[in-house]
């Protein structure tokens, strides 16, 4: 009887396999259109009221419109929109593979203290007028913001590699980093002008509308240096989620490989926090959003982690600037409010531990 | 009745008697801008200023000496308007050393600090209502018998302005010299709401454009307050008023193109402390208007201005960011209205307006450099 029913499990057990994957390649596959489907409502919405037609004219032939036109959709919408993107993906990507280096379901550039260090950097350059770098003044704030915010995971990192600290006490020295950096943020606060505090807390709320095209590139050149880093090493940061231990067991050197992706990862969180302000929920949730829908083997996580990032920016931007026509609301306020709700679903609808 | 007159005879003499002991200070109830009723001895000898700002006042009222009376401050004016702060510290280097209040917005100040400092009465703004109140400074300060009362410039300028400098006038003995005041802005506000209700011209659209070139944002304007308020009073349409629901808000830049506002008014200070080398436009007290003029041209070549009439036709100004917190802003409405009705307002002269403030009223001597438009020299 065992003998007999076996090549049946073996043969249930692969087409399950095959339908799992499928199923994976498939929810991916939706989240790509619907990523595409949101960055052209992005690029076709906006209170200059174009028509689809002028929109599509001006996208493909780009001289033959008039300059106002050519203008809105180049200089304005598009950085908006592409930028929405690259930072959704790159926030969404450094959390997932924080959570997986550091078994941590609470690991987030948000709460390991980055983007708290990159707030506290722009801090000094809009209160202070402090450019730790002082070679590019005009860059102050962004380069401020970038440096803090290296800072930081660094020292998250070098902290890590220490003898006897386990994945529990970097997460709670992220945490110590985060107030320590609120505290000296508040500190500033209290000593700043109105129009540098204004500034500060504007900073602080996130926004896209400091989009140019030289921070879309920066960013996108960023993420598509670490996406292949990290599918070189889908297997191994798979195998790392089943333990430090058995990693190793496998042959996994785990200490360079988190080396590694700590070093990737902070550039990762960094440069989009410098360039568009503190823009919490996405690196958090994000990936959890990912890991529900597709688990978690790195093939498919890792995708769907940028994927996810992307798409819950992209949605946020649309509902940014249509909310109150003509206003474009801070978009790390809009985040959590467009992020929350589909969070829900998942959590209450999911009955699989999801962690 | 008889019961009554004898009454009314011992009150009097009371009064009388009261009058003639307390030689220094008469109690008088005082009315504040929240409607409290406050009991102060005046004119008071020893004030705390819960805003350094409120100096905009007490320098109009005690023009000699603005800070004889003033025994300790909070720290707002050198980073609000260092250019008024660095002009009043030339001309009166003692104020280095008079007791600060940190902290900008909360309002707290350290009450044992405060109490030490012996003051008559303590003035604070009306943006400071909340905390002050949270606190329980008014007990706090009624125990030991210090007074306190609220003025308001900022939050409804155009409503209690003229109440919070009669509260001034009183609190200091220099009532004429408030009415002077009072009447002197209100007649430099007829002068511009006079003719645009009798010539009831097109409003043009204003696009009120908040600090630009402060930072890579573009766009930061205001709702229905504050500079949004001006542009209406001065005979024009607030682009942004339907758009930001609060005073302050960031429109999109797209929305510049497809509102195509007439005119463009651009708030600038100098903040080179906060932003060294940015393109903010630098004007102020004494500012190079050449430098200032560059970069508002400057500013003109961003992409939300493509081909925006304003620009078209030169109709790019900058303005003292500070007059939004400024009892002087009626200046800034006679500068508003010239820009959008010149036609209207070939007479009116806001420079020469600000030059009679500072000559009738201001312990600084004037110096131009608070307006420059794109169409300037």
């Amino acid at each position: 009887m065992a003998i007999a029913t076996e090549p049946l499990e073996t043969t249930t057990g692969r087409d399950q396999y095959r339908a799992l994957a499928l199923r994976r390649i498939v929810l991916i596959c939706a989240m790509l259109v619907a990523l595409c489907f949101s960055i052209s409502i992005d690029m076709a919405l906006g209170p200059a009221n174009y028509t689809l037609r002028e929109v599509l004219t001006s996208l493909f032939y780009a001289e033959s419109v008039g300059d106002q036109l050519r203008v809105v959709i180049w200089d304005i919408r598009m950085p908006i929109a592409l930028m929405a993107v690259t930072v959704g993906a790159s926030l969404s990507l450094a959390g997932a593979q924080m959570q997986t280096i550091l078994a941590n379901p609470l690991a987030s550039p948000f709460t390991l203290g980055i983007s708290a260090a990159a707030g506290f950097g722009a801090a000094l350059g809009l209160i202070g007028g402090v450019a730790i770098f002082p070679a590019a003044v005009q860059y102050m704030i962004p380069i401020n913001a970038f440096l803090m915010a290296m800072a930081a995971a660094l020292f998250i990192h070098f902290a890590s590699t220490m003898r006897g600290v386990t994945v529990e006490t970097i997460v709670l020295l992220g945490i110590a980093l985060v107030f320590t950096f609120n505290a000296l943020l508040s500190l500033l606060e209290y000593l700043a002008s109105e129009q540098a505090l204004a500034a500060v807390v504007f900073w602080t709320m996130g926004s896209l509308t400091k989009a140019t095209w030289p921070k879309v590139w920066i960013t996108g050149a960023v993420l598509l240096f670490a996406i292949p880093l990290f599918a070189r090493h889908a297997w191994a940061l798979t195998a790392l989620r089943l333990g430090e231990d058995k990693a190793a067991s496998l042959g996994i050197n785990v200490r360079r490989l988190r080396l590694h992706t700590m070093m990737t990862v902070s550039l990762l969180a960094a440069i989009p926090v410098s360039f568009v302000g503190t823009i919490g929920f996405v690196g958090l949730v994000g990936p959890h959003i990912a890991r529900m829908l597709v688990g978690e083997d790195q093939r498919f996580f890792l995708p769907a982690s940028v994927l996810c990032g992307a798409l819950l920016l992209s949605a946020t931007s649309v509902v940014s600037k249509t909310l109150i026509p003509g206003a474009i609301l801070p978009i790390g306020v809009i985040t959590a409010l467009v992020g929350v709700p589909f969070f829900f679903v998942l959590i209450f609808t999911n009955r699989r531990r999801a962690w | 009745m008889g019961m009554f007159g004898k009454v009314a005879l011992a009150a009097v003499g009371l009064c009388a008697l009261f009058s003639g002991t307390v030689l220094a200070g008469e109690k008088v109830v005082i009315k504040d801008v929240t409607g409290r009723d406050v009991e102060v001895s005046v004119p008071v000898e020893h004030v705390i200023l819960g805003e350094g700002r409120q100096i905009y006042f007490v320098a109009a009222l005690d023009r000699d000496a603005p800070f004889k009376r003033v025994v300790g401050w909070r720290d707002d004016l050198s980073k609000a308007d260092p250019e008024s702060y660095a002009a009043y510290l030339a001309k009166y280097p003692e104020i280095a050393k008079l007791p600060t209040f940190g902290g900008m917005k909360d309002g707290t100040f350290d009450i044992e600090q405060a109490v030490s400092l012996k003051p008559d009465v303590v003035i604070m703004n009306l943006d400071a209502k909340t905390a002050t109140e949270e606190a329980g400074y008014i007990e706090k300060l009624g125990k030991v018998g210090i007074p306190l009362v609220y003025i308001d410039f900022r939050e409804k300028p155009m409503e209690n302005t003229e109440a919070s400098m009669r509260v001034m006038g009183k609190l200091l003995g220099e009532e004429a010299k408030a009415e002077d005041f009072i009447k002197f802005r209100a007649d430099s506000i007829a002068k511009v709401t006079d003719v645009l209700a009798k010539q009831n011209p097109a409003r043009p659209v204003v696009f009120v454009e908040r600090a630009g070139g402060y930072s890579d944002d573009c766009c930061m304007s205001f709702g229905n307050e504050n500079f949004g308020k001006m542009v209406e009073i001065a005979g024009g349409t607030n682009m942004a008023k339907d758009i930001i629901p609060g005073t302050f808000g960031t429109v999109n830049p797209e929305q510049i193109i497809a509102s195509n506002p007439d005119q463009i008014i651009i708030t600038g200070g100098n903040w080179q402390g906060y932003v060294p080398g940015g393109n903010w436009v630098g004007v102020g007290y004494g500012a190079d208007l050449t430098e200032a003029h560059r970069k508002l041209e400057n500013l003109t070549k961003r992409p939300a201005l493509t081909g925006v009439k304003a620009v078209a036709d030169g109709n790019v100004h900058a303005i003292w960011h500070q007059f939004y917190n400024n009892p002087y802003q009626f200046v800034a409405i006679q500068e508003i209205a010239k820009w959008l009705h010149p036609d209207l307002f070939t007479d009116l002269d806001p420079e020469a307006t600000f030059k009679e403030l500072h000559a009738r009223f201001l312990p600084l001597d004037y110096k131009p450099g608070y307006f420059v438009s794109v169409k300037d020299e």
